[in-house]
């Protein structure tokens, strides 16, 4: 159905594809993996018809294909569901899976009545009960990720890309996605699987193609390769094992961090934690759990409405990032593009963001000492850049979420909160922050990451809560901490 | 809070300051409740009405137009320039000046497109030249406009203000086309985000195309309006409508970047606008205080526009 060859595409300063060949048969659900800043997002885009390649060939339904916008692209049967998600939060759910395609009556006006209809009969048909009229920006992430793959049923789709699908959305509605695309590869529509996933990777896919660093590594049938070669494929070395060892005194330091009957809000209702120096605590919990409320509380960017936090010795109501950061606290968000980088500024700039104090000499920033620190923290991280002064923008997200983490790791003293740390991250720089979370928990840190990865959190957790809709309802060690437990926990409806 | 009034909490808020208004009014002068004082500010609405509903089609498209004001001048002083008393001419040159509008929102866009420049500059720039070619044309109060004309402002139809009742109607098929053209859907789309807009493959260009188009004609209708309430066209004639065609806009409901709103709240807050200036009058306050006064109403509806937007 879709055939690449030679594909090329560069940027200023970065060649982001060289020579990619690519086929996706009809009737085909094709994996496609391999590392952030491997050339994915590039690839997607120039297949949907928003780039132009600068070399090679695209072929699409045995005819040469050159599209000059996403439009083209769509009318031709390409249907793009992209990870970031392009919905538009201010309009329903039926005008989001119409828009462009608005179905019109006699008159050719737009049918309100018949789109309200049809959208609501599509998203039945992906399994998923939504009220049409609904503002998008209402529903959850996982609601509107299926509006987004209904919005692609509309046309005949001929070939299907999506990318990072299952990013935000986890076990009943991923089986449904899932069955939903077998049906689609059974009636000849192609099917091409972006994911970090590998096992769904290998759940569902007929055969997968790995890119590195811009280039095609190579394109396999799914029952001739195992995880572990492809993983090495992508990263092009042996990674050994990627969650590293835990201490077994982790959970007997001092506590750093203590929460009595928190409330924040409507969506955190009660939480009393403890997190003790060296330990690494993973908070799980459905979408929607209130986690990241729960973060962004205890750092002081939303304010708590009830109960204290005591970092330490002191016991505050109320508190503020800036006196958290002086009481040695740390908070890595979860939207590293809009919450925690400074994007139209350089690695430099970024890391030494809250500590601005330390590089002012008599009022003026000391940039060659700012350069200095970054220098650093760009060779202990093993961060890919072309320097301190690279534009943050340009870097892949794995870098980028490198930087953050190193910002925070330099001026830690007592708790870091991370908060989906590795979300849309190759596998390497995830090995690569495992191992620096527990360096700083090994220099007596306590670290609270929150992670909707079940084997995230069962790799690199020295202990367990869950929570559910703002309440814990259990902590889990040792061996009691497993998929199972955890997803029983985060869907449960007694509170502990 | 339910649904329909949080959809249209600031069409229920303008409605509501209108009642206020009223209510104070009702105390301070019975002659201000007068049918005849209702038709009056309803008359005296048509030309921010006019100008405002072009407005709010650009604001909705996450756009703006800031050479209103200009195309505004130019157009007035072309209408009774061109036809200069003679009656014959006045057919043609209202058709001609209608054109002309629209075709400079259409070059409005066009620019916005091909030159990849916010439309905040572009209009900026447009409205810049078109102040010169005003006065170019016309230093001062140029040419006249014949006795048949004027009914366009002070005439009446079916007992109510003709230019007003034109405004009102015009809002009429905007609101339509706003909610049964697919490009009008699409316009709120491109407001929301435009870079979804672009990744789901919707006709920007003919969007813009038809807001801003939309916008010059509006602007032209006004300038024949004034040309016909002041009987000659002044090239500054329309130099305070660039800013003022905004506030009923934000007042109504729409937001600045685009993706919400509509004309119907922009038509409700240009009559509260023009019934609080009537007020003032009523109250014997100097022109100078109606300008503080209006200014603190922005500030204040802004203001609240700002803590509904954080809700969300």
């Amino acid at each position: 159905m879709l055939t690449l060859k030679g594909i090329s595409k560069s940027f200023p300063g970065v060649r982001a594809l060289s020579g990619v060949s690519l086929e996706v048969r009809s009737g085909e659900i094709h994996g496609l993996v391999g590392e952030n800043g491997a050339g994915k997002s590039t690839l997607i885009k120039i297949i949907a018809g928003a780039y132009a390649p600068d070399a090679g060939e695209i072929c699409f339904a045995d005819a040469p294909a050159h599209w000059s916008s996403p439009r083209e692209a769509k009318q031709h049967g390409v249907h793009v569901v992209y990870q970031e998600f392009a919905l538009f939060p201010q309009l329903s759910v039926a005008e989001n899976i119409f828009i462009g395609h608005e179905p019109r009556n006699r008159l050719g006006m737009v049918d309100h009545a018949r789109t309200r209809r049809e959208a609501k009969e599509l998203l039945l048909k992906l399994g998923v009960s939504l009220n049409p009229s609904a503002r998008v920006a209402s529903l959850s992430v996982a609601d509107q990720q299926m509006v987004e793959i209904a919005r692609a049923m509309v046309h005949n789709v001929k070939l299907l890309v999506l990318d990072e699908p299952t990013a935000v959305i986890a076990g009943r509605e991923v089986a449904l996605l899932f069955d939903r695309l077998r049906r689609l590869r059974a009636s000849g529509v192609s099917v091409l699987f972006i994911s970090h996933r590998l096992d769904e990777v290998f759940a569902i896919c007929n055969r997968v193609t790995v890119l590195k660093d811009g280039r095609l590594i190579g394109t396999r049938d799914i029952g001739e390769v195992r995880r572990e070669h492809l993983i090495s494929m992508m990263v092009g070395r042996d990674l050994g094992d990627l969650f590293p060892e835990r201490p077994a005194t982790a959970r007997s330091g001092r506590p750093v961090l203590r929460t009595e009957a928190v409330a924040i809000g409507d969506r955190v209702r009660d939480i009393s934690i403890e997190l003790r120096a060296g330990e690494i605590v993973a908070l799980a919990g459905m979408v929607g759990a209130g986690r990241s409320e729960l973060a962004l509380g205890l750092f002081g960017a939303l304010p708590i409405s009830r109960g204290t936090i005591q970092v330490g010795d002191q016991r505050f109501t109320s508190i503020s990032p800036a006196k958290a950061i002086k009481l040695g606290m740390g908070l890595v968000t979860e939207d590293r593009k809009s919450q925690g980088l400074a994007m139209l500024l350089d690695v430099a700039a970024n890391i030494s963001g809250p500590t601005l104090a330390e590089v002012t000499r008599q009022g003026l920033i000391d940039k060659r000492l700012e350069s200095a620190i970054a220098a650093h923290e760009i060779e202990r991280y093993r961060i890919v850049c072309r320097g301190p002064d690279a534009p943050i923008a340009t870097m892949s997200g794995g870098n980028q979420q490198k930087v953050i983490v190193a910002r925070w790791a330099r001026i830690c003293r007592s708790v870091l909160i991370l908060d989906e740390p590795t979300r849309g991250i190759d596998i390497g720089a995830k090995a690569e922050i495992y191992r620096i979370m527990r360096t700083l928990a090994d220099g007596g840190v306590g670290i609270l990451m929150i992670s909707s990865e079940l084997t995230e959190v069962i790799g690199m957790a020295d202990r367990v809560i869950v929570m559910r809709e703002g309440r814990v309802t259990g902590e889990l060690i040792d061996a009691d901490v497993t998929e199972e437990n955890i997803m029983n926990l985060a869907t449960s409806e007694r509170a502990a | 809070m339910p649904r329909w009034l949080r959809n249209n909490a600031s069409l229920l808020g303008v409605m509501l300051l209108i009642g206020t208004v009223y209510l104070v009014g009702a105390v301070v002068s019975d002659r201000f409740l007068s049918f005849g004082n209702v038709l009056n500010v309803f008359e005296q609405t048509t030309d921010l009405a006019l100008v405002s509903i072009g407005q709010t089609l650009v604001v909705l498209s996450g756009g703006i137009d800031l050479s209103v004001g200009s195309l505004i001048s130019l157009t007035s002083c072309l209408t009774s320039g061109l036809i200069n008393g003679n009656p014959d001419r006045i057919i043609p040159v209202v058709a001609a000046v209608l054109a002309l509008g629209t075709v400079v929102g259409l070059v409005n866009a066009g620019l916005v497109i091909a030159l990849h420049v916010h439309p905040l500059i572009i209009t900026l720039g447009m409205g810049a030249i078109l102040q010169g070619v005003t006065l170019l044309y016309a230093l001062g109060p140029v040419g006249r406009v014949p006795r048949g004309f004027n009914f366009l402002a002070y005439g009446r139809i079916l007992g109510l203000p003709l230019g007003a009742t034109i405004a009102v109607v015009l809002s009429i098929l905007i609101a339509l086309l706003l909610r049964y053209l697919p490009l009008g859907r699409q316009i709120y789309a491109v407001g929301d985000d435009a870079n979804a807009a672009r990744l789901v493959g919707l006709p920007r260009t003919r969007v813009l195309m038809l807001v801003y188009g939309c916008s010059g004609f509006c602007c032209a209708a006004t300038g024949l309006y004034l040309a016909a309430r002041f009987g000659v066209g002044q090239p500054y004639t329309g130099v305070n409508y660039t800013l003022a065609s905004i506030t009923p806009v934000v007042l109504g409901g729409t937001i600045l970047s685009g993706g919400k709103g509509g004309v119907v709240g922009t038509l409700l807050a240009a009559f509260l606008i023009s019934l609080f200036n009537n007020l003032l009058n009523f109250m014997d306050v100097s022109k100078h205080y109606q300008l503080v006064a209006q200014a603190l109403i922005i500030i204040f509806a802004v203001s609240v526009y700002v803590e509904r937007r954080r809700e969300e």
